[in-house]
């Protein structure tokens, strides 16, 4: 079992940073690495229990599914139902938790998946780098082009 | 029940702050408001149970004690056995999470306790500014501010 916990500081208050995340369909708005996504069976994006199918640029098809959302604790997980790439039992947490005495917002993303054991360290690193901290920056790029 | 949550960012790794903030009768040695300290019965500091009687520059007496404390997860839970404030079944968290892209950590320490609903604002206040903001006013002050 590998688990990924990646974290940042944005520089923008936490209900300015949930509005983006807690989109469970917004992510081809900001990732850089998603190209389209929509939510099956037209439902809703903040269900528990939707799937989003989503488009990375390179083409390949992912599907994942929402398995927490708390506006109370800014807080949402889901999980991967199917990827071409080999992360299994892979189950992700997003929280956010604010910096009180200088407006900004704490984030940290962590997963935690099971992959072959001779790619072990290449998923990691596509997780926390490609994954966690590419989506760090372009959030932050997402909020300075909205201010 | 009222509660009290501060958090800041602090210029240095989780594992260097917590290596100043995990002794429980460590408080005068970073912060600025308590004068001197002492752990009842003669009890090492990180027995969970144990209990810390100390006083304010201020004079004031307070005993708090150790409900739990963990190097892995990095946070300290203890409550006021007795103090001069206006309160009950109060219990406090100081918890450090490491900033993985930058050599910082996020700090929180929040509480609940009960009180009268009159005193509510100004405890809240009191205990938010003066003594968790204040603390961590002094450890940005000692790792270098922002």
């Amino acid at each position: 079992m590998a688990r990924v916990v990646r974290s940042t500081v944005l520089a923008f208050p936490i209900e300015q940073v949930w509005a983006v995340l807690r989109d469970f369909n917004g992510h081809d708005q900001w990732h850089p690495a998603v190209r389209s996504s929509q939510i099956e069976r037209g439902r809703d994006a903040d269900c528990i229990g939707v799937v989003r199918a989503f488009a990375l640029n390179d083409g390949s098809e992912l599907r994942e599914q929402l398995l927490t959302l708390s506006d109370a604790e800014t807080t949402y997980s889901y999980c991967l139902l199917d990827t071409p790439i080999p992360l299994f039992n892979y189950v992700s947490h997003v929280r956010l938790l604010p910096v009180t005495d200088g407006d900004m917002t704490f984030w940290q993303w962590e997963g935690r998946f099971d992959t072959p054991a001779d790619q072990h360290s290449e998923l990691v690193k596509l997780v926390s780098s490609d994954i966690y901290d590419a989506g760090f920056n372009a959030i932050q790029a997402h909020l300075e082009q909205e201010a | 029940m009222a509660r009290v949550y501060v958090s800041s960012v602090i210029d240095a790794s989780a594992e260097r702050v917590w290596e100043r903030v995990r002794d429980f009768n460590g408080l005068q040695k970073w912060h600025p408001r308590i004068r001197d300290s002492r752990i009842e019965d003669a009890l090492p500091s990180d027995k969970v149970g144990c209990i810390r009687n100390f006083n304010l520059q201020n004079g004031d007496n307070i005993r708090e004690q150790l409900l739990g404390l963990s190097d892995y997860d990095m946070f300290c839970m203890y409550s006021i056995l007795e103090s001069p404030m206006p309160l009950s079944n109060y219990v406090a968290t100081l918890r450090l999470t490491p900033i993985t892209d930058g050599e910082r950590c996020f700090a929180e320490w929040s509480a609940e306790f009960d009180c009268e609903p009159n005193e509510e604002t100004g405890l809240v206040d009191g205990i938010g500014n003066n003594v968790f903001q204040a603390g961590f006013d002094a450890l940005k002050r000692h790792f270098g501010g922002r």
